[in-house]
């Protein structure tokens, strides 16, 4: 099947807009999913166990529903609280619900991955049990998050083409759309695919970045102590 | 909340929840049956295919299932292929699911200890036999839990098949929902069917890691009970 190179060329203004509202949703969505997932998941990690059932009961519910179905949850529910937003910030808002669900799941993990004794440690030396997960405990626990952070960015990413469903107008959106004005099904297709490929790509790349340079203090100290 | 009206939706519901059901476990039966084969190749197959399934996982895994949806919708019936709308999901599905069952099964399989494959290959047993009779049974017990997950997502991910119009539990709430507006009972009914399917295969599947596929332990374990009366 030859390609019409021309056309793709032609068509890549307006694919490469939508990849940046992809973008940003996607990045808005992981930024508040973030604050939102270290919060609750510090309550589930040292909170009352009335406060931490209610949060695991939360993440079952994302974790164990399609996110299709989430999205039309939100799609419908916010407008019924009195909460009307445009398609972009009802995507950033149904994009974090899911984000949250996860990020709450990593957080707990790599917090409660440290070794026991820090904690221990930081309570022993007078630390109230907040002061020691935000100074010990998160620190640490933080550096363990990027990878799976960063394959959860991939997934938002991923999960964003289904607010095409919702009409806002991201890629996945405005690929079908030229599809079906111009039926030109193939070139649109790899060109979009290549797109997310690229983004997906990059990410990965930024996270090894993070993690083996912004985030390595864990492995600083354990150098300095070999010496 | 009316209780009436979802009683009243409920069978049109579970009719559409068989249809995700189908999909999703052919799409793992298939996928798995893929994925052996191929993550096969990229353990003991030649090295110059290597790099064809690397870059099929990587496609995979780096766009979205509703951008391969959409592909396998528009490209299927291009290429002279006129499949119906399940067969259609049914090979987007698989697609989608080999690649992620690829890495399932390469690191089960790789996850063996070596000395395995050194004592089969001591004995005789050529490269793909070893495999056959050695490796993959004690990595079948691993890959267990992984496509547990394999097929919850994949569950989930047949929820996308509603963009393509196949009748299957989300395209059938949205129907509901379209006709009636009662937009929360539908969806409240939804994510409780979607959560029971999810949450008896995890059962399920537990089940089977521990009961059927426990070739390992269960040897582990006659041993255990031989040793107090040698």
């Amino acid at each position: 099947m030859p390609l019409d190179l021309d056309f793709m060329i032609r068509i890549f203004p307006e694919l490469f807009r939508a990849l940046i509202l992809t973008v940003q949703i996607s990045f808005l969505a992981l930024l508040f999913g973030i604050v939102l997932g270290i919060l609750l998941g510090s309550l589930r990690v040292i909170g009352p166990r009335y406060i931490q059932i209610p949060i695991q009961w939360l993440v079952n519910y994302i974790r164990g529903t399609p996110q299709l179905v989430q999205f039309l949850i939100v799609y419908f529910a916010l407008p019924r609280i009195g909460i009307v937003l445009n398609e972009y910030w009802t995507g950033v808002v149904a994009l974090t619900v899911i984000a949250a669900g996860y990020e709450v799941e990593i957080v707990r993990a790599a917090i409660e991955s440290i070794d026991k004794g820090q904690k221990e440690a930081a309570l022993a030396v007078g630390m109230s049990e907040v002061k020691a997960l935000r100074l010990v405990l998160l620190p640490q626990a933080m550096r363990r998050m990027i990878p799976a952070l960063t394959n959860e960015l991939s997934n938002v990413i991923k999960a964003s083409a289904l607010l095409s469903v919702i009409a806002v107008n991201e890629l996945t959106k405005v690929g079908n759309k030229i599809i079906y004005e111009t039926f030109y099904f193939f070139e649109v297709l790899i060109e979009v695919a290549v797109l997310y490929l690229i983004v997906i790509g990059v990410l990965g790349w930024i996270s090894s970045y993070f993690e083996n340079k912004v985030f390595a203090y864990g492995e600083a100290i354990t150098a300095t102590e070999v010496r | 909340m009316d209780l009436n009206f979802m009683i009243q939706i409920l069978p049109r519901l579970l009719r559409a929840s068989l249809t995700t059901i189908q999909v999703s476990l052919l799409s793992l039966l298939l996928g798995t049956l893929f994925g052996l084969l191929m993550g096969m190749i990229r353990v003991l197959g030649p090295r110059f295919l290597h790099p064809f399934v690397n870059a099929y996982v990587t496609f995979v895994r780096g766009t979205p299932v509703a951008v391969q949806i959409y592909a396998a919708f528009f490209l299927l019936p291009r290429i002279g292929l006129n499949w119906s709308l399940f067969e259609i999901s049914v090979f987007a599905l698989t697609f989608n699911s080999v690649g992620y069952q690829i890495e399932i099964i390469r690191a089960a399989l790789q996850s063996i200890d070596k000395g395995q494959h050194e004592a089969a290959a001591a004995i005789g047993l050529g490269k793909w036999k070893a495999m056959w009779l050695i490796t993959l049974p004690q990595a079948a017990q691993r890959m267990i839990p992984p496509l547990t997950n394999e097929l919850a997502n994949l569950i989930k991910a047949s929820s996308v098949l509603s963009i393509i119009a196949l009748y299957e539990l989300t395209r059938a709430g949205e129907a509901i929902i379209a006709s009636t507006f009662r937009y929360a009972e539908v969806l409240i009914l939804m994510s409780i069917l979607y959560f029971l399917m999810i949450q008896s295969l995890t059962e399920g599947s537990n089940y089977l890691e521990k009961n059927v596929f426990n070739f390992r332990t269960s040897r582990i374990k006659t041993r255990k009970i031989k040793q107090p009366a040698g």
